[in-house]
């Protein structure tokens, strides 16, 4: 298993009462596997990825990945654990705004250490079809081509388990499915687990399983028809 | 991963350089200020050190009111046998006049011999004047007397009762500067004609000056000793050239440092400019602090990455202010090169110029710590739910405050260059800051508590002062001491002003009379009726030196044992010449504060003193010494009964020692007097006195004044300039804080202009809320000034204080204009946007 999640609660304070996000969750994810995280908007699930890549501490439960109990893990060993561990696509890119394309890809192989980084980048960025707009700015890029680097940025260091947040919401329905497939396409290649959450009920479909959160808990989703 | 710090920091600066103008604009100020006075200072020191000898006039001095005992001749004659050479000069003040017209003035008279002088050059016009003196009957004068009198080389010049030909112009003299006040004009004659003056009667004030230029074999500090040991009068001062303290030195010392801790005061306030552009920074840096995090950089390593960039900016300021200092040193130099009668260069001074460096490097970083610590709070889940917790957690790393503290306090002491000085800046400076910050926290509540205005402008103003961000307190500290300081000169200047100003002092003389004899008594106070004044007092003075205290005699040792500035200040009052009078009452303007006044019965049976509470305090003495005095060598003892507080700023005589009636009745006495005429009936009373009575000094107090204000408005002048660039840092600051609420403003605008308001009506309410800064910041800068320059007339100048409502006013009201046109500057950009593109953007 790359990753088992065990009865994950998260309270938080809204408007001075506590709310639960999600109530006793617990589910498990095999090693190369798709797996889409579906439900209604706060129902929960960004949340859930965000606890797995250990971005906030979770109120209760365990989260084990590749070996790992993040929620164990202190905050500088959070961090060196999402560099090596964690690649993450976030609904909105949250590229940095000051960096070039290239640069935003070279950032987790630089953190990393690793020889050549913007060599590498460059690479990567040709991966996703962008080496020609490798030296513009966020803000020069449309949401597509944003997402794109966004992606070559979660993939840079060879993640065991990645994690995208509706990496289509903010993108029409044309080039949404475009992300997909290189999504898709990158994670088989770099033979790496896909965590991807999405209301997108075809979106979900492409992947192995479905896990359905509703009001912080798993409910029974239909699942897709063939493994893609 | 080391290297990744770096580059990030790099790769953030390139972009974002514009948030960081205010940070770089603060720090260059800051350092600028510090390094243009320290480079001052080091100018100075330097000049100060390569003219020591010529400025003592020789390796060695011994200075006295008396003519050298005997024991001094068997010294300086070894001396003069290993190779020295030796001048004897001695110096008085005088009248000269024009023998033809009668026009007299006060003159400084030195008397030189052949070999003058030791070091540097005598610059005469013509060249070969100095030859003259020897013969008797020439005399050199400065360019000044020429004018004032309206005489010309190969004149005549009348001085006590010789009539002597003015031989040339002395241009340039290597040992004039003794102080920064000159009484008039230089005369310089030989032994011979002072003999022709008369004016070495008794009781004339006259200062024995004999210097010694040593061979290269011996050194100045050996010889200094040897001759100390050989004179037992301690009256007698012995100092090498590199300990004499003249008056020049220390007082550029002291003005340097209270100019150096103006400068400081505005790398402080530029301190807040730091901060504030820091936390501005970070707060729109929190997005890409929280994707960073989520990619796996560390706090630390972020933390790092910030510090880089501050540094690299804060270190980039600090060399750019080190520029500026040393390009504005000319400048400096111009205004205060009146002061010094030789050449100061001006050119860099390389510790000067680090100093500065790491004073802007340090105080940028320890300034931008405590922001840059907030790195740490920033969650990677921001990016999850940004709705739900906006911002960062306020949770503020108090510890980290400590060092960062304590480092500020350490800087400004270093800066200050002493323990106390540096205290007493850093006491007011937070008090300063508390001040400031406590109005700027009632004008937030204030405007809280307000109730609605019926003016849109004014209600929109008012309540734009409640904006998060907190950029009243920044503006109001920042531009507040600023205006402080500005204002604190310009009281300072008004109340010296007051002190010194001629016409504004009723009670004081036009003249004070110096040496009139016993015979001339009755003659002189005819002559100055007849000049239309009112019959003049006159106050007998005994010059004595103070021989013994309790019995035992004032020795070398005493005085001497110890250089320091107290120990020097102590050794003034052991050796000065005192000027003694006697008086059955005690003088006007004089309070009893220990012991009481003596009767008539008293002073029958046996001689009393009082004395100056500070001199008696200086000499270790109290009520019931005993002090005895040398007069003419004749030892006089009298028992202090009384301690007086004497008011200096009185203009009128004052004594540190006063005699009962009778004690000094053998001892022959001169007499002073002073005389106040119209201005312009002085020329003709000073005229009338100087051709009846030559050896009596008539000294000019207006123009003496006159001479003191010329030296204070340039040194005034100084420290505006300084003062300027707390005030500059100060409209940075505000600057900065208010382009921080720039987005939150150009949405109110737009919201507003979206419902209807013109864009008039926006600029009204921004106009509001910057005159409500302004008003605040003023008047808390103005009253801050006042207490600041209330403490130093009442403490340190000892003198009353006058109010200055003008100039308060004035204060305010600046404050006000600057404040909302710097306000208009930071934003007036933001009124010419679209609205919909903004909406759009939002």
């Amino acid at each position: 298993m790359i990753l088992q999640v065990r009865d994950l609660s998260m309270r938080l304070a809204s408007g001075g009462r506590p709310v639960a996000i999600l109530d006793a969750v617990t589910f498990e994810v095999a090693r190369g596997e798709v797996v889409a995280i579906t439900g209604p908007s706060g129902s929960g699930k960004s949340t859930l990825l965000g606890l797995i890549a250990g971005l906030d501490t979770p109120s209760a439960g365990s989260i084990v990945v590749d070996g790992v109990n993040v929620t164990a893990l202190g905050e500088s060993a959070l961090a060196r654990f999402r560099r090596r561990a964690i690649g993450y696509v976030f609904q909105s890119y949250h590229l940095i705004p000051t960096l070039s394309a290239l640069e935003n890809v070279a950032i987790p192989l630089e953190l990393a250490g690793a020889p050549a980084a913007l060599g590498r980048a460059a690479a990567l960025l040709a991966d996703v079809g962008l080496a020609a707009r490798a030296h513009h700015y966020p803000a020069q890029l449309s949401g597509g081509e944003q997402q794109r680097v966004a992606i070559a940025r979660a993939l840079a260091l060879r993640p065991a388990l990645v994690l995208a947040d509706e990496p289509t919401g903010n993108l029409d329905s044309a080039t949404g499915a475009a992300i997909i497939d290189l999504l898709l396409a990158l994670n088989h290649e770099h033979g790496s687990t896909l965590l991807l959450v999405t209301h997108d009920a075809a979106l979900a479909q492409r992947a192995n399983r479905v896990i359905g959160l509703r009001d912080g808990r798993l409910v029974r989703e239909p699942q897709p028809a063939a493994v893609s | 991963m080391t290297g990744f710090p770096l580059r990030m920091a790099w790769r953030q600066s390139r972009g974002a350089w514009r948030h960081f103008l205010a940070f770089f604009a603060c720090v260059v100020l800051g350092v600028g200020a510090l390094v243009s006075v320290g480079t001052f200072a080091a100018n100075v020191e330097r000049a100060l050190g390569r003219e020591a000898k010529s400025l003592l006039g020789g390796d060695v001095e011994l200075r006295s009111a008396r003519p050298l005992p005997p024991d001094a001749a068997p010294a300086l004659a070894r001396l003069r046998q290993a190779g020295a050479r030796v001048t004897a000069i001695r110096e008085l003040v005088a009248m000269a006049r024009d023998p033809a017209r009668g026009e007299s003035l006060l003159v400084e008279l030195k008397v030189v011999d052949g070999a003058y002088p030791l070091y540097g050059e005598l610059a005469t016009e013509p060249a070969e004047a100095m030859g003259s003196l020897g013969a008797g009957g020439g005399a050199l004068v400065q360019r000044e007397l020429l004018d004032r009198l309206g005489l010309r080389v190969g004149g005549r010049i009348a001085v006590g009762d010789a009539v002597l030909t003015i031989a040339g112009v002395v241009a340039r003299e290597p040992d004039r500067p003794a102080s920064l006040i000159s009484l008039g004009p230089r005369v310089m004659i030989g032994a011979r004609a002072l003999e022709a003056t008369g004016l070495m009667r008794f009781g004339s004030r006259v200062r024995y000056r004999t210097l010694v230029r040593l061979p290269e074999t011996v050194a100045p500090r050996a010889a200094r000793e040897e001759l100390a040991r050989a004179l037992a009068d301690p009256g007698v001062r012995v100092s090498s050239f590199d300990e004499a303290q003249p008056g020049l030195r220390r007082f550029f010392t002291q003005l340097t440092t209270y100019l150096g801790l103006v400068g400081l005061a505005s790398l402080l306030v530029g301190g807040i400019g730091v901060a504030s552009s820091v936390s501005t920074f970070l707060r729109r840096q929190v997005a890409t602090i929280a994707i960073l995090k989520a990619l796996g950089a560390g706090s630390r390593t972020l933390v790092a990455t910030y510090t880089v960039q501050t540094l690299a900016l804060g270190l980039a300021g600090s060399v750019a202010g080190a520029l500026l200092g040393v390009l504005l040193q000319p400048i400096l130099i111009g205004l205060l090169s009146g002061m010094v009668p030789f050449a100061i260069e001006s050119g860099p001074e390389l510790g000067t110029v680090a100093r500065g460096i790491v004073m802007g490097v340090l105080v940028s970083l320890l300034c931008a710590l405590w922001p840059l610590l907030q790195v740490r709070e920033v969650r990677p889940s921001l990016l999850l739910r940004r709705d739900v917790e906006a911002g960062t957690p306020g949770r503020r790393p108090w510890p980290a405050a400590i060092p960062v503290a304590l480092g500020l306090v350490a800087l400004c002491i270093w800066q200050a260059g002493s323990l106390k000085v540096g205290g007493i800046f850093l006491g007011a400076s937070v008090a300063a800051l508390g001040v400031l910050a406590a109005l700027s926290w009632v004008l937030v509540i204030a405007a809280r508590r307000v109730p609605r205005l019926p003016w849109p402008a004014w209600r929109q103003g008012v309540s734009s002062l409640r904006r998060p961000g907190g950029h009243p307190a920044r503006v109001i500290v920042a531009l507040g001491a600023g205006v402080m300081l500005l204002v604190a000169v310009a009281l300072l200047e008004r109340n010296i002003g007051h002190q010194i100003d001629h016409e504004q002092r009723k009670e004081a003389p036009s003249f004070f009379f110096v040496d009139v004899q016993t015979d001339q008594r009755e003659a002189f106070a005819r002559t100055v009726v007849e000049a239309g004044a009112a019959p003049p007092a006159l106050t007998p003075i005994v010059r004595a030196r103070l021989a013994a205290i309790d019995g035992a005699p004032v020795t070398r040792e005493m005085v001497d044992g110890n250089r320091d500035d107290a120990a020097q200040e102590r050794a003034f009052y052991f050796t000065r010449e005192y000027v003694l009078t006697y008086a059955e009452e005690p003088p006007r303007g004089n309070a009893i504060t220990r012991g009481r006044w003596w009767t008539a019965g008293e002073v029958a049976t046996r001689a009393l003193i009082s004395v100056e509470e500070m001199a008696a305090r200086r000499l270790g003495v109290g009520l019931g010494s005993r002090l005895t005095f040398d007069v003419q060598g004749v030892p006089i003892e009298a028992e202090i009964t009384s301690l007086r507080k004497v008011d200096w700023q009185s203009m009128t005589m004052n004594f540190f020692v006063i005699f009962s009636p009778g004690a000094l009745a053998g001892a022959p006495a001169t007499y002073v007097a002073s005389a106040r005429v119209p201005a312009a009936a002085e020329a003709a009373l000073q005229n009338a006195v100087v051709a009846a009575f030559p050896n009596v000094t008539a000294v000019p107090v207006r123009d003496i004044l006159e001479r003191v204000s010329a030296v204070l408005g340039e040194i005034g002048l100084a420290v505006r300039l300084i003062a300027v660039f707390t005030v500059a840092t100060g409209i940075v600051v505000m600057a900065g804080a208010l382009a921080a609420t720039r987005y939150q403003r150009l949405y109110e605008s737009v919201v507003l202009r979206t419902l209807g308001a013109t864009r008039g009506a926006v600029a009204r309410a921004f106009a509001v809320e910057y005159a409500c800064l302004g008003v605040t910041a003023g008047v808390g800068g103005t009253l801050l000034a006042v207490a600041l320059a209330w403490v130093v007339v009442h403490y340190m100048l000892d003198a009353p204080w006058t109010f200055e409502p003008a100039a308060m006013m004035a204060g305010v009201a600046l404050t006000i204009v600057v404040a909302v046109a710097i306000g208009f500057l930071a934003t007036f950009r933001l009124l010419g946007q679209k609205p919909l593109a903004v909406l759009r953007g939002e």
